[in-house]
């Protein structure tokens, strides 16, 4: 490992100040635990670290109001999975997060940091586009407010540019939603997912108004599957529409082949995995 | 023998190096810095098969920080002839003239700060005219490419003279075996049954990697260095010096985990050549990638052929491919000393093996936990029962009929004898409920349940040697080169020594490995050392025991006194003070298989079983396998340590498990596609099923307190168990491993006339 430059920031505004919007070479790094990987086998060379371990204490709180769960970039997962409100309003991001790699990694490794490295393979990132969540984005000019869905611009790509950090992740609060997220691993039971997909379900009584379904891992990005919805809208979840929406969910997908299986088995994983997330999702009961 | 009732043998004494482990003391290679230590980074081979046209050092020279940058070349300075290898001499320590696989060192960049090295190494440019390169060991038999120019056996064994010199060739050794007439057995049988079988390249990935360093004089070398074989290390390191033995000392230290990997030479001759040059202590560590790169299992194909006469098999084939990758390592004695066990536990008249040892461009293969039987009972146990279902018999039953029973010859001709076979088939059979009905799941789980069993003839012939020091105060020390790599061999040997001479084992103490010190031992491989190194350490403690009943009889004491030890030299010396020493060696009986025939009468001092049980729900829709149960059953004779037996069985059994369900190289034209351990995947505690191990009643009746190995027997059923257990839940058999999720699936598609398409 060559020398580089550490700063730490008292604000996340400094911080974007600090960052070069020309020079891949720079970057933030918050809990480490991905970058520091990428570091040790020679990746990621940088020049600059900005180190957001000193900024603001808003950054890591977890706020809730009427309509909205907030929580703060810097946020460790491990937080996000003990929260009570968390647990309360959103038990599905609760569940997932128990999943979600270890708890040696999720003590350290933080929900923007999670977000902003853009792995296909995360596990928040599919059901956080479900959820209808968007992130609320500082840069040198100010900030921005967008969908979580339209950050992944590819694989290990994000839509922010080299000088904004995100700064909040805002997850709606929908009384009649049911959610689940399902992975499924090919190999060792702790290995990547070769295959996520995550469901949330908006309801009037039994019917389904609204259905997201959003799969990952197999894809190069989270993706929205609506020709699943479409099948899904207006039901209640029944076999026939099931078997539709999964159908529609296979035929839409666009998986690479790589050693967690190949496309053609992760298209049959897909359409396996939609119906049983859906299921999940209408067993999961109210607020899921 | 007389046995003294220490109570110590036959109890779980708990390890001895437990607590050192748990709290971060216990002593590493890793963690050694000697005084003006450089470090070694490698420059690795980009290509599979290549002549080398030019390596360019300059601008790693240049850095800042490097102090020399050294080629295979640069190695002739100080080791004209530098190629070394257990069996073939075909290693060299940097390449020359020819790289063989990608990944083979080139060049070694030395600096004093590691990251100095590591950046000048990417600095180095190799150009190579590349060669035709083979990958698979089936084609290599026949294949224009060809690994190596010439065979070169190594002198040490007379059974390899005969390769000496071949040319164009890839089959580093071709074994036989021939018993009875297999070709009219075949003519006159019923029924004929052929199934080829194929398992992946894997690797041990101990989770301390290759560590060595050395420290030299112009007359003498101190190598410290993870290893299972200090002993060799020291003999094949003064051969390529032309020293003798005493000018080259090795020590090791508790490893974190071998399993066959840190075997012969690694790293060894490589930190001493570069010492020898730069005459400064040089230390290589690997990084967990690099173990990739360094020794892996054989990849294997299994051809299998059964007749079957009156419901009983009367003849079997065995033509065995052994992926031996670019140097053969311990691969030819794999292909020998498994080889001739390729038909199974079973009494066959008559018998046929071919086994070949191939080399490929590929990383070596070496020896791996079972020594390449994993591989054949994979194999045989799933023909076995393929061959049960077709002839509508029960695979237990089946089996019972065929076993292996004392007194009957194995396939060599050897007598089998204190082989509890059939028992290790009853107890899993019983522990199974085999005879019960089983529950079969629903809907899209289904459920199944299958064993096997198989056997393994030990390494033969091989020597240990032991020293007991009882000091003045009745405390006592074992020095002896079996290195405690997480098996528990430290606890075991000093069980011995306090059994014989009826002391507490808390008042033993276990040397470390150190050349200097410590006697020979072959190495710590092939489950031997309870056995052999047991029965040294037996004898050089009753040595001391015969000694202290001489001392007391000269002190004139009457026989049988009960006088201290402590006292007993208070009394010769007057004060406390001396020491008595006992030694002891051991070497089995044994004799070379004839060359044409591969019979002996004696082709093994004990035989190891080991059978699996195994229970698995099958997701139907997805392929999906989950083993619900594991039932492990071993002879190992008389467990000296209960509780080690029982966690070397369930090590074994986990270890295979990860062979068989998901473990395996990937690679891109010679090129590993997957060296880390978040793209190789080994299983971790949520991949652990119920497991249940058991020892059955048996005794090594020449082993030293009836015991003998027990470290790989755990592996020997898991594959083939898990595989017809599938076959029970779903129907469909997989002949290759691993037994992905997807392989399943695919098959069950390919059964129901609706295969999956290939991409």
């Amino acid at each position: 490992m060559t020398p580089f430059d550490l700063v730490e920031p008292r604000s996340l505004r400094d911080a974007a100040g600090l960052l070069d919007p020309d020079d891949p070479s720079v970057r933030p790094i918050a809990g480490g635990t991905a970058l520091m990987l990428m570091m040790k086998a020679g990746v990621f060379k940088p020049t600059r670290l900005v180190s957001l371990r000193s900024v603001e204490p808003e950054a890591s709180r977890i706020q809730v109001d009427d309509t909205t769960l907030r929580i703060g970039a810097l946020t460790p997962l491990a937080s996000l999975e003990r929260s009570a409100e968390t647990r309360r309003l959103l038990p599905a991001i609760s569940r997932t997060l128990r999943t979600l790699s270890n708890v040696r990694v999720r003590n350290v490794a933080t929900i923007g940091g999670h977000l902003a490295h853009a792995d296909p393979h995360m596990d928040l990132p599919p059901l956080l586009i479900a959820l209808g969540a968007s992130i609320r984005v500082v840069g040198p000019g100010g900030e921005r407010t967008l969908p979580v869905e339209s950050l992944f611009a590819g694989y290990f790509e994000t839509s922010l540019a080299r000088n904004e950090l995100i700064a909040e992740l805002s997850v709606p609060l929908w009384p009649q939603v049911r959610a689940a997220y399902l992975k499924c691993t090919t190999r060792s039971a702790d290995d990547w997912p070769a295959l996520g997909v995550a469901v949330a379900l908006e309801m009037a009584g039994s019917s389904i108004t609204e259905a997201r379904i959003v799969v990952s891992a197999a894809t190069e990005r989270p993706t929205k599957l609506s020709g699943a919805s479409v099948a899904l809208r207006g039901g209640r979840g029944d076999d026939a529409a099931l078997r539709r929406a999964c159908d529609a969910a296979a035929d839409e997908v666009s998986p690479m082949a790589d050693a967690h299986g190949s496309a053609a088995y992760k298209r049959e994983l897909v359409r396996v995995y939609v119906g049983r997330a859906v299921r999940a999702a209408l067993a999961a009961g109210g607020a899921g | 023998m007389t046995v003294m009732s220490g109570g110590q043998v036959g109890r779980s004494v708990p390890r001895r190096e437990g607590p050192a482990k748990v709290s971060g003391r216990a002593e590493y290679v890793h963690h050694l810095r000697l005084p003006g230590m450089l470090v070694g980074k490698i420059f690795r081979s980009t290509v599979a098969h290549g002549r080398i046209k030019r390596i360019d050092v300059t601008a790693a020279q240049a850095l800042p920080g490097v102090v020399s940058v050294i080629t295979g070349e640069d190695i002739r300075t100080v080791i004209p002839h530098p190629y070394y290898g257990p069996a073939f001499h075909d290693q060299p320590i940097l390449a020359l003239d020819k790289v063989h696989y990608v990944g083979e060192p080139v060049a070694v960049v030395l600096a004093a700060d590691p990251h100095v090295a590591d950046a000048a190494a990417q600095l180095i440019v190799a150009e190579y005219e590349e060669l035709p390169a083979v990958f698979d060991e089936v084609e290599a038999m026949t294949s224009k490419a060809v690994v190596h120019d010439t065979l070169k056996p190594a002198g040490t064994f007379p059974d390899l003279k005969h390769l000496e010199g071949k040319r164009d060739t890839n089959v580093a050794l071709d074994f036989r075996l021939r018993r009875g007439d297999v070709a009219r057995a075949f003519a006159e049988a019923d029924r004929v049954f052929e199934h080829t079988f194929r398992t992946q390249q894997v690797l041990h990935l101990p989770l301390e990697p290759f560590v060595s360093a050395a420290e030299t004089t112009d007359s003498a070398a101190t190598i410290y260095t993870a290893s299972q074989s200090p002993s060799f290390v020291r003999i094949e390191i003064a051969r390529l010096l032309g020293w003798p033995e005493n000018r080259v000392r090795v020590k090791t230290a508790f490893l974190g985990g071998g399993f066959g990997a840190k075997l012969y030479i690694k790293l060894e001759a490589l930190v001493v050549a570069l010492s020898l040059m730069v005459r400064r202590p040089v230390k290589i560590s690997l990084t967990m990638e690099e173990q990739f790169y360094t020794i892996t299992k054989h990849a294997s194909t299994f051809r299998i052929k059964s007749g079957v006469k009156d419901g009983r098999i009367t003849a079997r084939e065995c033509e065995v491919w052994w992926n031996g990758g670019a140097y053969a390592d311990i691969g030819p004695r794999v292909t020998q000393k498994s080889g001739f066990t390729a038909a199974g536990p079973y009494d066959i008249d008559n018998v046929h093996v071919d086994s070949y040892a191939l080399y490929t461009n590929l990383p070596p293969a070496g020896a791996l936990r079972g020594f390449g039987i994993p591989q054949l009972v994979w194999a045989y146990e799933c023909h076995t029962d393929m061959v049960a279902h077709e002839l509508g018999i029960d695979p237990v039953a089946f089996r019972r009929k065929h076993i292996l029973r004392n007194w009957r010859p194995q396939a060599t001709g050897t007598v089998m004898r204190d082989a509890e076979i059939e028992a290790v088939l009853d107890r899993l059979a019983a522990r199974m409920d085999w005879a019960k009905p089983f529950d079969r799941g629903t809907g899209t789980i289904r459920r199944g349940r299958g064993i096997a069993i198989g056997f393994k003839a030990s390494v033969a012939p091989t020597t240990s040697m032991a020293i007991v020091n009882l000091y003045a105060d009745g405390s006592c020390a074992l020095y002896c080169s079996t290195v405690d790599m997480g098996q528990g061999s430290d606890t075991i040997m000093a069980q011995i020594v306090a059994e014989v001479l009826n002391l507490p084992v808390e008042s033993v103490t276990v040397v470390h490995p150190d050349t200097d010190v410590t006697p020979y031992d072959m190495a710590t491989l092939g489950s031997r050392s309870t056995y052999h190194m047991g029965h040294a350490v037996r004898l050089a403690a009753e040595e001391v025991r015969a000694k202290l009943a001489a001392m007391a009889e000269e002190l004139g004491l009457p026989p049988g006194s009960n006088v201290p030890v402590a006292e007993l030299f208070r009394r010769k010396y007057g004060m406390q003070a001396g020491n008595v020493v006992g030694s002891g060696s051991y070497i089995p009986a044994y004799k070379s298989p004839d060359h044409d025939t591969g019979l002996t009468p004696n082709a093994t001092p004990y035989w190891m079983t080991g059978g699996t049980g195994a229970e698995v729900e099958v997701d139907t829709e997805t392929g999906q396998v989950r083993v619900t149960r594991l039932v492990n059953v071993a002879d190992v004779g008389k467990p000296i340590n209960p509780k080690i037996v029982d966690t070397q069985l369930s090590g074994a059994a986990v270890m295979q498990l990860g062979f068989t369900m998901f473990e395996e190289m990937n690679f891109d034209g010679g090129q590993v596609t997957n060296a880390s351990l978040a793209d190789y995947k080994i299983p971790g505690l949520r991949d652990m099923p119920v497991m249940e191990n058991e020892a059955v009643a048996a005794e090594q009746r020449d082993g030293p307190f009836g015991a003998k190995g027990v470290g790989e027997s755990g592996t020997f059923g898991v594959s083939p168990a898990i595989a017809n257990a599938i076959f029970d839940a779903v129907g469909v058999r997989l002949t290759k491993l691993p037994l992905t999720a997807e392989a399943v699936y695919r098959a069950l598609r390919a059964a129901r006339g609706q295969p999956l398409a290939e991409e």
